[in-house]
């Protein structure tokens, strides 16, 4: 029961901490500098493995659907079917847990140690405000970065599918690219890129609020980590859920007035 | 002038500080002494508003602070130095931006201003050519320092030193005792100096102040805590004496 409780308060604070972050960034607005150079920080480090997890999450479709295809004699729409399923659903997802692991972790880390070392504190103590010197500009930058780096991701996810598609399937490039657009509709590219945009908002909450709220010395950093990493593969999880079932409610009662 | 009034501040159920009274006087250097978890550190991050109290008052130079907003406090900042246990230095940033940081926020100087307030601060804890330098790339003992040189930038009337020695080897840590008690006189500020290091508090100190369970047990001279018959004040002396 204390367990249930415990996440029911994480979640609270952690909602909290968000509106903590966008009254702050209405009231004192931190300077455009620090959110380029933490944009800029977080994209170089996490741009290659964004890049190759994004390529074999297409890779990976491309041959799961050569499976189902093959034995309709249904490979030219390979493209087409491998892309959607990626965009829609898996690509977002399987990216978001990279960059949880990766962004995630190192944010959570950075600011859970300055918590520790008293530099959160010393910060307070020299007149600035924490939030706008070092939680709004880590905020907005690992948002804008990790939007970026999912439709990056996912446009490499088109380029490994296409890739093997090429070797496993016997499929031409033009082939391949022949029927997205006829079966990746806009529905499913309007929710993949919403979905990376949750998502980057999920994991700038969760990290940000982890490592600022740590305590306990080193213990308390590799604690906040770990608890990061975890949170926010269940929260993305659960949130995907949530937006591919609310976007089916939306996409139907479109269609239907259309 | 800094009086603590009754203060009282609780984590939880536990009572870190139970209805503490203390008055220092200006110029005053006192060392609040006391075993770990006693609440030494609680007080210090109290008068500079990192916690807020959960009953009592603070009076900082004639002007009670505890409620005050966040915003507020920064003008009881301002005039409160505070030194932390750890370095507290911005990895990210140079020695320079490092001290250079609470003179861009506090006050409005130039950057040659900047620049000769940081090496006069600088200067003042005997260091010199590592402005360019990162924490990282200097020892402990300098990171310690250059975190001195940060607060002291401000002109502070009051300076706040939590466990200014701790991890320090008994050469540094002699120095840095020698420069808090040279920098509070030259300064002319009021210091509170919590630590461990009796025999630095009867070196240095004006008076001594010793906390057991949120408390004072015992305050004094340093002849006169040395005369102390309470069993916790001969524990503390009698590793000095031996």
């Amino acid at each position: 029961m204390s367990r249930i409780f415990f996440i029911f308060d994480e979640i609270g604070g952690a909602l909290l901490f968000l509106k903590e972050i966008l009254g702050g960034l209405v009231r004192r607005p931190c300077r455009w500098k620090d959110v380029v150079d933490q944009t800029w920080s977080v994209t170089l480090q996490s741009l290659p493995t964004t890049a190759m997890a994004g390529f074999f999450v297409g890779a990976i479709m491309a041959v799961q659907f050569t499976l189902q295809l093959r034995d309709f004699g249904a490979l030219g729409y390979l493209g087409g079917l491998a892309t959607s399923g990626t965009i829609r659903e898996i690509g977002p997802l399987l990216i978001a847990f990279m960059l949880s692991g990766k962004v995630g972790a190192f944010t959570s880390a950075e600011l859970g140690t300055m918590k520790v070392t008293e530099q959160i504190d010393a910060i307070r103590c020299l007149g600035a405000d924490p939030f706008q010197e070092i939680i709004q500009p880590r905020f907005l930058g690992i948002i804008i970065s990790s939007s970026l780096l999912l439709g990056l991701g996912l446009l490499m996810s088109i380029g490994g599918g296409m890739f093997l598609g090429g070797i496993f399937a016997g499929v031409t490039s033009e082939e391949y690219l022949r029927h997205i657009p006829t079966i990746l509709a806009w529905p499913s590219v309007v929710l993949g890129f919403f979905k990376c945009l949750l998502f980057a908002l999920i994991l700038a909450t969760i990290c940000t609020y982890k490592g600022y709220m740590t305590i306990g010395g080193a213990r308390g950093v590799g604690r906040s980590v770990v608890e990061t990493a975890v949170s926010t593969m269940v929260a993305i999880v659960v949130m995907d859920w949530v937006a591919s079932f609310l976007a089916e409610i939306v996409f139907t009662l479109v269609r239907e007035t259309l | 002038m800094i009086e603590y009034r009754g203060l009282v501040k609780r984590f939880g159920a536990k009572t870190i500080l139970n209805g503490l009274n203390l008055r220092i006087e200006e110029g005053e250097i006192v060392f609040v002494l006391g075993t770990s978890g006693t609440g030494k550190s609680v007080l210090l991050k109290n008068t500079v508003g990192l916690f807020r109290p959960d009953a009592g008052e603070i009076w900082i130079q004639g002007r009670e602070v505890s409620k005050l907003s966040e915003h507020d406090y920064l003008e009881v900042r301002k005039v409160c130095g505070m030194v932390f246990q750890h370095p507290a230095l911005f990895d990210s940033m140079t020695v320079y931006e490092n001290v250079a940081f609470g003179l861009r926020r506090f006050e409005e100087l130039s950057e040659s201003e900047i620049a000769d307030r940081v090496k006069e601060s600088l200067a003042r804890v005997h260091l010199k050519g590592i402005e360019d330098k990162k924490p990282p790339q200097i020892s402990y003992g300098m990171q310690k320092r250059v975190s001195l040189a940060r607060t002291v930038a401000l002109n502070p009337r009051i300076l706040l030193f939590d466990e200014p020695t701790t991890g320090l080897d008994p050469v540094t840590t002699r120095a840095v005792n020698h420069l808090i008690f040279e920098l509070s006189r030259k300064m002319k500020t009021t210091s509170i100096v919590v630590s461990h290091d009796m025999e630095c508090a009867l070196e240095i100190a004006d008076r001594i102040v010793l906390l057991d369970k949120g408390s004072i047990v015992t305050q004094g001279t340093p002849s006169e805590i040395k005369k102390s018959e309470i069993p916790l004040v001969r524990g503390f002396l009698e590793e000095v004496l031996a």
